[in-house]
Formats: C-alpha cells, sequence, structure tokens
C-alpha cells in the first residue's frame, strides 16, 4: 500500500512538474513582457509627447521646405555669378541689398497681409511681444504697430505710460499691420482674435485680411559700436 | 502522501491564479497597445531624426553656398569701382541681418532645467520654454546687444520663436532644449545690469524660486557669433 502510494506520485511526478513548469514558465514571460513593455514606454516618451512630435515633424517638414527654396535660390544667384559678368554681379548685389533692407525693416514695403486691431486697457509690453512674436511664427514677413515698423532687435519695452516701441509709447488701440503669407497669418490671427476677446482687459479685438498692405514705416539704420566682422 | 499531493495541488492552483490574474490584468492593459504605442512613437522619433539630419544638411549646404558666393562676389568687386561699392553696402547689411560670423564684447547666459514641482500653470514650469528664450532675447536687444545667438544659432530680423514641453524651435529648427545658452555681443555694461535687475525676466525669476530654474551669465570682452545658416526668405514683400 504504502509502495503502491510512493509510486504513483512518482509515475505522475514528470508530468506534474512539467505543468508547472510550463505554467511557470508563462508567467514569467507574461510579467517579463508586460514590464519591458511599460519599462520601453516610460523610457521613450520622456518628455514630449506624441501630438508635439506630430507638430514638431509637421514643423520640421515646413522647415525643410523652406531650407530647400533658400538653396534653390542661392544656387540661382551663385549661377548668376559665375556667368563672370560685373552686370550680372552687380544685379545680383543690386536685388540682395533691397531684398535685405526689406527684411531689417530700413524701406516701405507692401504685400498681401493682415491688419489687427486690438483695443485693451492694461495689456503689457510682454503680450505685444507675444502676439508680434506668434505673427512671425505664422508667416509675417513685415509688421508695424501703430505705423511703428517692427523687427527683431527693436525694443519694445514696458514704460510707466503704457508700451514703448524704440523708445516711443504706442497707447491702444494698437493696429497690427502685417505683410506675408495672408492665409496661414489670417489662422494665427483668427486664434489670437477670439483669445483676446475672452479676455476682460480687451474691448476689440478684430481682424481683416486684405490684398496688399503696405508699411511705409521704417527702422532708423545702427551702425555697430561694439561688434567686429570675423 | 496525501499532504504532498494536497501542497502540490495547492501550489499549482497558485500558480495558475497568479497567472489568472495576471493574463487578466494583461488584458485590462492592453498588453498590444503600448507595444504599438512604442512601436509608433519610435517611428515617430525616427521621422524627427530624419528630418534633423535633412535640416542639417541643408544648413551645411547654405553655409558653403553663400560663402562661394561672398568669394564670387569679392571676385567681381575686383573688377569694378561700383561692384566694389555695391558690395561694401551688402556686406554691411548682411552684417546687421546675421549673415556674417562677427565678435566682439558681450555676455554669455545660460539657462538650464529646474526640477519638476507642483505646477499651477498648466505648462511644465520646470523646463526652459521659446518664450523664456524670447524674454531673454527681447532684453538684450533693448539693452544694446548688436548680435545674439542662441545655442549658436544666430538670431535676424525676421526670427520666431517657438516649441512646446521644453522644445525651444528657432526660425526653421531643429529644436533646441536645455541647457540653452545665449550669446551676446554689444554694450556688456547694459546688458549686464540689465541681467542683475530683479525686476527684469519676471516669469524666469519667479521659476527659479519655484523650479530651481537655473539661470546663469557672464561679461566677456570677446564672444564669437556665428553666421545665421537657414532661411531668409521673403517671398510675399515687395519694396516697389
Amino acid at each position: 500500500m504504502s509502495v503502491r502510494t510512493r509510486t504513483t506520485p512518482r509515475r505522475r511526478a514528470p508530468g506534474r512538474a512539467i505543468s508547472i513548469w510550463l505554467i511557470a514558465l508563462l508567467v514569467a514571460l507574461v510579467a517579463t513582457v508586460q514590464i519591458r513593455s511599460q519599462a520601453e514606454v516610460e523610457r521613450t516618451l520622456v518628455g514630449i509627447d506624441t501630438t508635439s512630435l506630430a507638430f514638431l515633424i509637421d514643423d520640421l517638414h515646413r522647415a525643410n521646405d523652406s531650407l530647400q527654396a533658400e538653396a534653390a535660390d542661392l544656387q540661382r544667384r551663385q549661377a548668376a555669378l559665375r556667368s563672370g559678368t560685373s552686370g550680372a554681379a552687380d544685379q545680383e548685389l543690386s536685388d540682395e541689398a533691397n531684398r535685405l533692407r526689406a527684411i531689417e525693416g530700413l524701406v516701405p514695403v507692401h504685400g498681401p497681409g493682415v491688419v489687427i486691431v486690438i483695443d485693451a486697457a492694461g495689456v503689457k509690453a510682454l503680450d505685444l511681444q507675444d502676439a508680434l512674436n506668434n505673427l512671425s511664427a505664422g508667416g509675417a514677413e513685415a509688421i508695424a504697430v501703430n505705423d511703428r515698423r517692427v523687427v527683431a532687435g527693436v525694443a519694445i519695452e514696458q514704460a510707466s505710460a503704457g508700451v514703448a516701441i524704440d523708445g516711443v509709447v504706442v497707447a491702444p488701440p494698437w493696429t497690427i499691420t502685417t505683410i506675408g503669407d495672408a492665409n496661414r497669418i489670417a489662422e494665427v490671427a483668427d486664434l489670437m482674435t477670439k483669445a483676446l476677446r475672452a479676455d476682460r482687459r480687451v474691448r476689440q479685438a478684430t481682424y481683416r485680411v486684405e490684398a496688399d498692405v503696405v508699411i511705409q514705416s521704417v527702422v532708423s539704420e545702427r551702425p555697430f559700436v561694439y561688434a567686429l566682422s570675423s | 502522501m496525501a499532504r504532498h499531493q494536497l501542497l502540490s495541488i495547492i501550489v499549482v492552483a497558485a500558480v495558475a491564479l497568479v497567472t489568472g490574474f495576471l493574463v487578466a490584468g494583461q488584458v485590462k492593459a492592453q498588453l498590444l497597445t503600448p507595444s504599438n504605442q512604442v512601436a509608433r512613437y519610435q517611428a515617430l522619433v525616427r521621422s524627427v531624426q530624419d528630418l534633423e539630419a535633412t535640416n542639417g544638411d541643408f544648413r551645411r549646404q547654405i553655409a558653403a553656398i553663400r560663402a562661394q558666393i561672398n568669394a564670387l562676389e569679392t571676385e567681381a568687386a575686383g573688377r569694378s569701382a561700383a561692384t566694389q561699392a555695391l558690395q561694401n553696402q551688402v556686406a554691411d547689411l548682411r552684417a546687421h541681418a546675421g549673415l556674417t560670423a562677427m565678435h566682439g564684447p558681450g555676455v554669455q547666459i545660460k539657462l538650464v532645467n529646474g526640477v519638476p514641482g507642483p505646477d499651477t500653470g498648466g505648462q511644465a514650469g520646470y523646463l526652459v520654454n521659446f518664450q523664456d528664450v524670447q524674454d531673454l532675447v527681447n532684453l538684450l536687444f533693448a539693452q544694446g546687444a548688436e548680435g545674439i545667438a542662441v545655442n549658436g544659432r544666430r538670431i535676424t530680423p525676421l526670427t520666431a520663436y517657438s516649441g512646446s514641453a521644453g522644445q525651444v524651435v528657432i526660425d526653421q529648427g531643429p529644436p533646441l532644449s536645455s541647457p540653452i545658452t545665449v550669446t551676446a555681443v554689444g554694450d556688456r555694461n547694459r546688458m549686464l545690469a540689465a541681467l542683475d535687475d530683479s525686476a527684469a525676466l519676471p516669469d524666469i525669476r519667479a521659476r527659479q524660486v519655484q523650479f530651481q530654474l537655473r539661470l546663469t551669465f557672464f561679461g566677456s570682452p570677446d564672444l564669437p557669433l556665428p553666421a545665421y545658416d537657414s532661411s531668409l526668405q521673403i517671398t510675399h514683400v515687395s519694396t516697389n
């Protein structure tokens, strides 16, 4: 009896052991896969979510298109200069000078764009800086606020009497005139004015798209005092 | 014997029970979804890396062509006084647009992420963001900077800032993240005084206290600024 009871478990033991090992293996496998999956998600999702990544990809595509266009334009200019004639060089240099004067706000400009009117009390220089940056990021190539030309480098500061552009106080209502990709700027202007209208400080926030916006104001030239060309 | 058998059954039952819980937990946690999330995320990251590499290639190409154009212009200027005068004008305009490398006295500022903490602003306040860089650059220009670079990226009259969650995108990117180094050449004393002013950069100063965001700076008699290496196209603006 005792022998039988001893031998029976011995005969069953291999099958049971295999079952237990299989189950244990399955447990270990499932646990490992689960832990590794979670760890991988946590490791790779640090700092930036997929939505932000998607926006980043969109921005990089647009940026690369822009860089490609710049490279193509530079190659065209390079080819014109390689033609070797003095006239071609003069033409390229004149065109470049005109383009840079427009970029630096040194000459009046015109083109398609959007005009935004904001009337508000208590808005600060930082609010205006943010608004202008949004418009620049949204495709504005030239900007003026109440007929004062603004480019990066023009000081927008908080003065005791209000917001000053290049040392001159610019009182609301602000008329922000922009030239650039009117469709893109209009999207930014739409979001901006909607957000502004929800702000209790804001009495009016509107925008209109125009086929030909004119900016007459210019930035005065400032020779370098400290910087030297390398 | 019976005890042995009972013990075995209990062990098998316990293991089966644990397995059951794990499988149920796994199904509930959607094992496949995290795996797919990882795959999707990695695909997005690879896209970003590829696009950043392309971005870098274009920048190098642009810098190289601009250098070749400069050489060709100098060659043409050597043949004609009128061309020489035009080239001098363009050189000055390019310097002001940030298209020329420059150096001079100035300040260097380092902005470093703080530590996570309770945040009431709806944003990750401990991270350096694009508004911080924008505020810093605006302050420096207002206080006599003649040229500025952010992590070696030159600021131009058309520069715009964007980004999210600790990513700072300047013009055509690629995104920068902490530590951010801002180098400005210009009136060093005015810029240092402005940076020392506790009323300046109120948002950064508040987050220095709340999240230990780090802002350090020093003045130097000679700092280099690289030339801008991206697009400076204006396709919608006309001058006449």
